[in-house]
Formats: structure tokens, C-alpha cells, sequence
């Protein structure tokens, strides 16, 4: 008799994948296994609640890093990181002008990796700042503010006046001299403003010099006014580059 | 016939979805790769470079110089060279209104999408970098003098006059202040109608701070008005101008507002670069020009 041809048999390391993988609690939170078709490809992209930012298709030329470095994506991924790190600061850190620079010291010397996290967020903050104007200046110079985007970069100009600003709050939280000179510095600059200035520079500090008012609204528009603020001109920024067709294109 | 056999010949354009890559995982692993690269990048330098921590707040003693975070420090270099209203808010507003109201006055569609777009704009930008820098540079250096110490080096070193100083006839030109102090403004009064100039140029509405009590009256008080508010709006809005003009009708390179867009632009980010840097780098005690090495915060 000739041998007939079988479908070979799930071999072990199979058997394992759909131990793992095809289970019923796996495939309820993932719903398709590992996207290698187109079809799961763009799928994965468009139901994906993270992944679904993005378009499902991009023209070749903009996934060339030398079209954008990633400079626009990777400021948010800075905002995600200090974010990350700026809330696991603030279980160490109470605003207040007693204990905040002890805070800060007994983050860096008894806080298992306490250094590192505040390194972390302040290199974070200065690069999210060099990312924001360096990504300013790439939509600048390939002309990606023209129509239909005119909105879209004041709103790029307004999400950098709060990036700004939201480092300038940061800076007077470790209460030390180089943070509450820099605020007396910056906020006399405030003061100078020929219309209202005494009056803001007020508002801001809460007094008439930096102290516990000053600490007090630097911190609470550092950890959740700013960042509210931020991330609702964020949403508007990321959605309108997907409404007005991703990145700008030669006519 | 011919002609549809022609049409026939030539090449379909290609079509749009051909164009197109799979966002995954063309764009998804971009993306991820530079954010690792981005992390280890950050830890690497948490690890091995700590954020400073200076002691304890104390507003009894303060630091000389004192300096803004770096990246306020072009609007405190700023403020060395003008009226605090403009070096604080007012310049920095227009400049970020300016900033904002680029794409409704380049309204023109093309050249967008492509690295500087427009024929001349690589030579426009490099320009444009350049001379803003050496102007910026040379303005600081003006505003702090340094020709003035300069010179009086070179000519006791080449041993014309060893003990030559500036001539006090030529103090209005040490530096911005010296327009204040190196004219005798009182010989140059005159008078329109019932007013002297210029003494009876105080009290004038405007809303402009000056030294008066009352913020809401202008205190022209007149030569430092000329130094502080006067020569360093002139120069900011000249000196653009001025660019303007030359790089179009001299260089010939500017031939849409596009081009005029980016020679500023650059302009703008050049001077922010410099004065930013300048201030970081170069400002020790009492905000003199040092240089880096020199540069000791004393706290006083």
C-alpha cells in the first residue's frame, strides 16, 4: 500500500505555545496572538487602545528617521517618563518649607534607588525641553505648519509655554538654594510685566517673596494643574495630526 | 490612434496605497527602539550624573550671581541690556505670539513636507544662523564694554601710551548705559511750545513703568529712556529688518514669504542659542562677561 501523507502532529513546543497562548483568559485580554499578516498588522493598530493613535498605513518617506528623529514622539515619551518617575517622587516628598530639602536628601541617601529617580526626572525635564524646541524646529524646517496644520502649531507653541513651565514649577520643589534663587529670579522677571505685574507675580508666589505659599502652588501646579492642562493640549495636538492627514506631505 | 497608443505606453502613476508601509511594524518598532535607546541613554546618565542639590533655601543669603533656569537664562541675559518690562514679558510675548502666528501669515501650501523646502533655504538658514550669532556676540560684547577694555590693552601693549585710557569724550560709546552718562544731555535741552525737552517728557500716560511712584505714568526720564527702552527695541526690530533687506535684495535668496519665515526663524533661534549659552556660561559675579573657567558663585 502506498503510505498516505498526514498532517504532522502538534509537536511539544506547539503544545506548549497554545498552553500559554490559546488559553481562555490569555485570549480575552489579547484577542489575536502575535500580528504577523497584514490584516492582524493594520488590526492591531486601529483596536489597540494604545497602538490606536496611529494611522494603520504611513507613507514610506515618514517612517525615515532622518524625516522627523522621533522628536515629537519621544517628547511625550519624556512626558510618560517624568510622569512615571514624578509620581513615585512624590511618595517621598512633602511640600512643605520644614521638610522639603530634607525630604530631598533622605530621597538621595536612605531611599533604596532614591538618587536615581530624582536624576532620572531632572535629566528627564532638561531633555523634554531640548526635545520640544528641537521637534519644533523639524516641523519648522519641512514647512509641516503650513494648511491645513496652521492650528495644530499654535497649539505645538502653547504645549511648549506649558512644558516650560511646568520645569519652572518643578525647579523650587527641592528647596535649595539654587531652586529658590532661580524662582526669585524668574519671578521678578514676572514682576517687571508694565500691566499687572506685581499683581501676578503675586498670584504666583501666593505673598510677595518665595516661601510656603510660593512652595505650595509651585507644587500643586507641578503635579496635577500643569499636567491636566498638558495633557488635554497633548490629546488635541496627537488628534489633530491623525485628522489632518499625518505628517505633511510634498503637494 | 497615435495619441491613445501614447497614453497607452506611459507609465500609471503609482498609487498612493503602493506608497504605503504598515504602521506596524514599520513605525511601531521606530518608535520603540528609540524609546529604549532614550531610556538607557537617561539611566546611564542618572547613574553616573547626579541633579545638583545646593544647601538648604536661605533667602538671607543669596548666591552672586544668581541665574534662572537655563533655559529662562536668554530672557535674564536679556534684562541686562534693557528695561526689565521688556526683557521679562513684553519681548518674550511678541516673540511667542510671533512664533505662533507663522503659518497664518506663510499661508502658501507648497514646500511643505520635504527639509527646507525652497531653493534657497539651506544657504538662508546657514546665513541666517551665522550673522545672528556674531550680532548677538557682538552686542553682548558692546553692552559689556569689551572693546573699550580692548583697546585700551592693545594700545598699552604695542607701547604707543602705556597709560592710555578710554577718552572721556568718547564715553557714549563704552556701552548702552554710557549714552546715558557719556552725553551731557542738559546741554542739548531745547523747548517745543511750553514743554523742555527733555524734562518735561516725564509724566506721559502710557502705561509704561519707569522710576515715577505712580506705575501708570510713564517716567521717560529721558537718557536712560533713549539706552533702555529706545536703542534696544530699535535694535530688535532693526536689526531683523535689516536682514530682511539684505539677504533679499543684496543676496537676492528670498523669493517667498516662506524664505522670510526661515531666515527669521533661524534668526530667532540663534539669538535664544547665544543668550541662552552667554548666560549659562559666561555670567559670573555682578552678571560681568567670564569666561567659564572664571565663573565662582559667592554667596553673600
Amino acid at each position: 500500500m502506498a503510505s498516505v501523507e498526514r498532517p504532522p502532529g502538534k509537536g511539544f513546543n506547539d503544545q506548549i505555545y497554545d498552553l500559554l497562548f490559546r488559553n481562555y483568559v490569555w485570549q480575552s485580554i489579547f484577542r489575536t496572538g502575535y500580528p504577523n499578516t497584514p490584516r492582524n498588522q493594520m488590526l492591531v493598530v486601529a483596536t489597540n487602545v494604545f497602538l490606536h493613535l496611529h494611522p494603520t498605513r504611513i507613507h514610506r518617506t515618514h517612517v525615515k528617521i532622518t524625516h522627523t528623529y522621533c522628536l515629537g514622539g519621544l517628547s511625550f515619551f519624556m512626558f510618560l517618563g517624568l510622569t512615571v518617575t514624578g509620581v513615585l517622587l512624590m511618595f517621598y516628598y512633602v511640600p512643605s518649607v520644614e521638610r522639603a530639602y530634607a525630604d530631598i536628601q533622605a530621597l538621595e541617601t536612605n531611599v533604596r534607588f532614591g538618587l536615581l529617580l530624582r536624576n532620572l526626572h531632572r535629566w528627564m525635564a532638561h531633555a523634554m525641553i531640548i526635545l520640544v524646541l528641537l521637534h519644533m524646529m523639524r516641523v519648522f524646517y519641512t514647512g509641516a505648519y503650513k494648511p491645513p496644520r496652521e492650528f495644530n502649531w499654535v497649539v505645538g507653541v502653547v504645549l511648549f509655554i506649558l512644558t516650560l513651565l511646568l520645569s519652572f514649577t518643578g525647579y523650587l520643589l527641592p528647596w535649595d538654594q539654587l531652586a529658590f534663587w532661580a524662582i526669585t529670579v524668574g519671578t521678578t522677571m514676572v514682576g517687571s510685566a508694565p500691566v499687572l505685574g506685581d499683581e501676578s507675580k503675586f498670584l504666583l508666589l501666593g505673598g510677595f517673596e518665595v516661601g510656603t505659599n510660593a512652595l505650595i502652588r509651585f507644587y500643586t501646579l507641578h503635579v496635577i494643574g500643569l499636567p491636566l492642562v498638558i495633557s488635554i493640549f497633548l490629546a488635541v495636538h496627537f488628534w489633530r495630526v491623525r485628522r489632518d492627514g499625518g505628517l505633511a506631505r510634498p503637494l | 490612434m497615435v495619441s491613445q497608443a501614447v497614453s497607452a505606453v506611459r507609465a500609471r502613476p503609482r498609487r498612493e496605497r503602493e506608497e504605503e508601509v504598515l504602521v506596524w511594524p514599520d513605525l511601531v518598532f521606530v518608535e520603540f527602539i528609540s524609546a529604549v535607546v532614550f531610556s538607557i541613554a537617561l539611566m546611564v546618565l542618572s547613574a553616573f550624573i547626579n541633579a545638583p542639590l545646593l544647601d538648604r533655601a536661605d533667602p538671607n543669603t543669596t548666591p552672586n550671581p544668581s541665574k534662572a533656569p537655563w533655559y529662562f537664562l536668554n530672557l535674564q541675559e536679556l534684562l541686562l541690556h534693557m528695561e526689565p518690562a521688556w526683557a521679562g514679558v513684553i519681548v518674550p510675548t511678541i516673540a511667542l505670539i510671533l512664533l505662533a502666528a507663522i503659518p497664518y501669515w506663510d499661508r502658501a501650501a507648497d514646500g511643505q513636507g520635504t527639509w527646507f523646502g525652497t531653493k534657497h533655504a539651506g544657504k538662508i538658514t546657514v546665513w541666517s544662523f551665522c550673522i545672528a550669532s556674531l550680532i548677538t556676540i557682538w552686542l553682548i560684547l558692546y553692552d559689556g564694554a569689551k572693546h573699550v577694555e580692548w583697546t585700551e590693552d592693545i594700545i598699552r601693549g604695542t607701547g604707543l601710551n602705556s597709560d592710555f585710557i578710554w577718552p572721556t569724550w568718547l564715553d557714549w560709546a563704552r556701552n548702552l548705559r554710557g549714552l546715558d552718562t557719556g552725553i551731557n544731555w542738559s546741554d542739548l535741552s531745547f523747548t517745543i511750545g511750553p514743554f523742555t525737552m527733555f524734562e518735561d517728557w516725564r509724566a506721559i500716560p502710557l502705561g509704561i513703568p519707569g522710576t515715577t511712584t505712580d506705575p501708570w505714568l510713564l517716567n521717560l526720564n529721558f537718557p536712560s529712556f533713549l539706552s533702555q527702552q529706545i536703542v534696544p527695541v530699535a535694535t530688535m526690530v532693526g536689526l531683523p529688518l535689516l536682514l530682511i533687506g539684505f539677504t533679499k535684495h543684496v543676496l537676492g535668496w528670498i523669493q517667498t514669504r516662506r524664505d522670510i519665515a526661515i531666515l527669521i526663524f533661524t534668526g530667532f533661534i540663534a539669538v535664544f542659542i547665544v543668550t541662552t549659552v552667554v548666560g549659562q556660561f559666561f555670567r559670573g559675579q555682578g552678571q560681568e562677561l567670564r569666561p567659564p573657567w572664571d565663573i565662582v558663585v559667592v554667596e553673600e
